[in-house]
């Protein structure tokens, strides 16, 4: 649905896309993600032909954005992390107004999907009298409106209260269970992304760090936190006999592929070493997520770039 | 399709309260030009005027006479002060709201959404001008009785016309000044199309207007007139002129269609490469 060929974009000397491969299947909802300034705006922006971009190619539907915008666009719904509208305006007149910039829209449409999104019996209210939650259905009002098979959501639960989250996140599944639709979820969220997505990629400095289904962000059972009564013998014997590959004090090991916990408890009884305790780190995405982030910052200044300051990881 | 998208962005224009603010001032400034001129010692010295010119003062004071000289600093200072605010809103402000991004996520060219908006200013611009002719014929009625057309400019002009004519020459100089309108909402709108904010693009624009009719004014440049855009502006007003002089016209008409033109198409020369972004 969706193919990215070593896309890039750079604005001014600033390169805020690097080299980008991405590609979304039909049926998916694709987690986008990254932290705040990682690039997803701009990818998005690209995506919708508003960014053009500095070289690659995008290719949304079947076809090149920066050549036919208009067959790629034409079944493509989008939502932009602030739902902005024409204020002084009713609802219905916005949905009128934003439909026919792709396709000539029956009232009856717009009826069925203002019910479809909870907006029935307002929409003829004007939208400067709408809480966030409304306009957020809204947004997702006009993005069905042209019967997309793409939906493009760019941080779609910003400002919206844990129940509007929730709401939101609920619709996300309906419209993938019920619809069919193809969605690509750009987010900082990892719990929304976590949630929703079965495939993820994650961008960090305009550059992809990780792309790959969900179930293998949490396969990572290699850090294990153990408690003995001296810890730096014993994980000195573990390296050097091979159980392990790696140590971070004060307690942490990375367990080498194919050894078991078991293993490392039994190896350290033999030495004589009592075990007080021993954890396999439970993997989610959030520390997948922070571990690559952490070597991606670690690998940018060796390539002579400044790494970008990491913004903290949010819970919703 | 296309007129259906014409009908949307004549939505959003007139939906906005800000959009009607010229039809307010102008409404306001012919009322309080008309009071002062009819209390005033003003309209016995046109009065005077007249008769020391052997016409009969009663047949020229008339609500034509009195829209003509009203409208004639309006359109002069006004109009373009409103043309190019609605012209540097069109674009700019919709990408300083964000609702340009929602809809340059729609499969529209850039330049049909141009040419939409270019069309809708121009559209206002039109019915700008006609209002003030309408409500300026109007609120002349409500002071004098119906009569001959009067125009005078010291130095420049001094002509008289049948009700009848006068009534055609009135019409015809406001088509010309809504297509001076639509020139100056036309500059707005290119600067506009840049990656700036909307007072930014109509200050601009007015800057260059009042500068062309600063540079046109000041004798020493009197030789180089049809070089500046307020001269052909203007045009509207060689309707009032005995004969008119339609050669004058054309050649004004055809320039500020040239530079209607050009500036459109820098305006989708500029935007159609620029990053849309939030």
């Amino acid at each position: 649905m969706i193919t990215l060929q070593k896309l890039t974009k750079i604005f001014g000397g600033r390169t805020a896309v690097d080299s980008l491969d991405l590609s979304v299947p039909k049926g998916a909802i694709f987690g986008l993600l990254g932290h705040n300034g990682a690039g997803k705006s701009t990818t998005i922006g690209m995506l919708l032909g508003q960014v053009w971009p500095t070289s690659g190619s995008v290719l949304v539907c079947g076809h090149d954005v920066t050549r036919d915008r208009h067959s790629a666009l034409q079944r493509v719904g989008a939502i932009f992390e602030t739902p902005i509208f024409y204020e002084y305006l009713s609802g219905r007149r916005n949905l009128e107004i934003l439909s026919t910039y792709t396709a000539p829209t029956s009232a009856a449409r717009i009826a069925e999907v203002a019910e479809w999104v909870g907006l029935a019996g307002r929409e003829d209210s004007k939208v400067r009298t709408y809480s966030h939650g409304m306009r957020a259905r809204l947004a997702l009002a006009q993005a069905l409106l042209p019967g997309p098979e793409l939906l493009i959501l760019d941080e779609p639960t910003n400002g919206l209260d844990p129940e509007g989250i929730h709401e939101m996140r609920e619709t996300i599944r309906r419209l993938h269970r019920e619809l069919g639709l193809t969605i690509l979820l750009s987010s900082h969220l990892l719990s929304e992304v976590e949630q929703l997505c079965s495939r993820i990629a994650v961008i960090h400095g305009g550059r992809k760090v990780f792309d790959g289904p969900l179930s293998e962000t949490r396969a990572n059972p290699s850090r294990v936190h153990l408690q003995v009564d001296h810890f730096d013998p014993a994980s000195s014997t573990l390296l050097a006999e091979g159980w392990i590959t790696a140590v971070e004090r004060p307690d942490t090991v990375f367990l080498t592929p194919g050894r078991t916990v078991g293993g490392i408890v039994r190896r350290l009884v033999e030495l004589g070493i009592e075990v007080e305790g021993i954890t396999r780190e439970e993997a989610t995405l959030e520390s997948f997520y922070l571990e690559l982030v952490k070597t991606a910052r670690l690998q940018q200044p060796a390539a002579g770039g400044r790494p970008p300051a990491l913004p903290p990881v949010q819970k919703p | 399709m296309i007129l259906l998208q014409l009908r949307n962005e004549l939505w959003k224009l007139f939906g906005k309260k800000r959009t009607y603010l010229g039809f307010v001032m102008f409404l306001l400034a012919q009322a309080v030009i008309l009071l002062v001129f009819r209390f005033s010692p003003a309209s016995r010295q046109m009065g005077r005027l007249l008769e020391n010119n052997g016409y009969d003062m009663t047949q020229f004071l008339s609500p034509l006479t009195a829209a003509t000289f009203t409208n004639f600093w309006l359109a002069v200072i006004l109009l373009p002060l409103f043309g190019a605010l609605v012209g540097g809103d069109l674009v700019a402000k919709e990408a300083e709201d964000g609702t340009l991004r929602l809809i340059l996520a729609r499969p529209i060219s850039r330049l049909r959404l141009l040419a939409l908006k270019w069309v809708a200013g121009a559209i206002f611009s039109m019915l700008l001008c006609l209002a003030l002719g309408v409500t300026g014929l109007l609120f002349g009625q409500t002071c004098f009785p119906w009569g001959g057309l009067f125009y005078f400019f010291p130095g420049e002009a001094f002509a008289v016309f049948e009700p009848r004519e006068g009534l055609i020459r009135f019409a015809g100089a406001h088509v010309f000044m809504s297509i001076a309108a639509t020139s100056v909402m036309g500059l707005s709108f290119l600067f506009g199309c840049f990656n700036v904010k909307p007072a930014a693009a109509t200050i601009l624009a007015l800057s260059l207007v009042f500068l062309s009719f600063i540079m046109m004014n000041i004798p020493w440049f009197n030789d180089l007139k049809p070089w500046f855009l307020t001269y052909h502006l203007n045009l509207w007003q060689q309707l009032y002129g005995e004969p008119i002089q339609w050669g004058r016209i054309g050649e004004s008409l055809f320039i500020l269609i040239g530079i209607n033109a050009t500036f459109f198409a820098g305006g989708v020369a500029v935007f159609s490469v620029r990053d849309i972004k939030s």
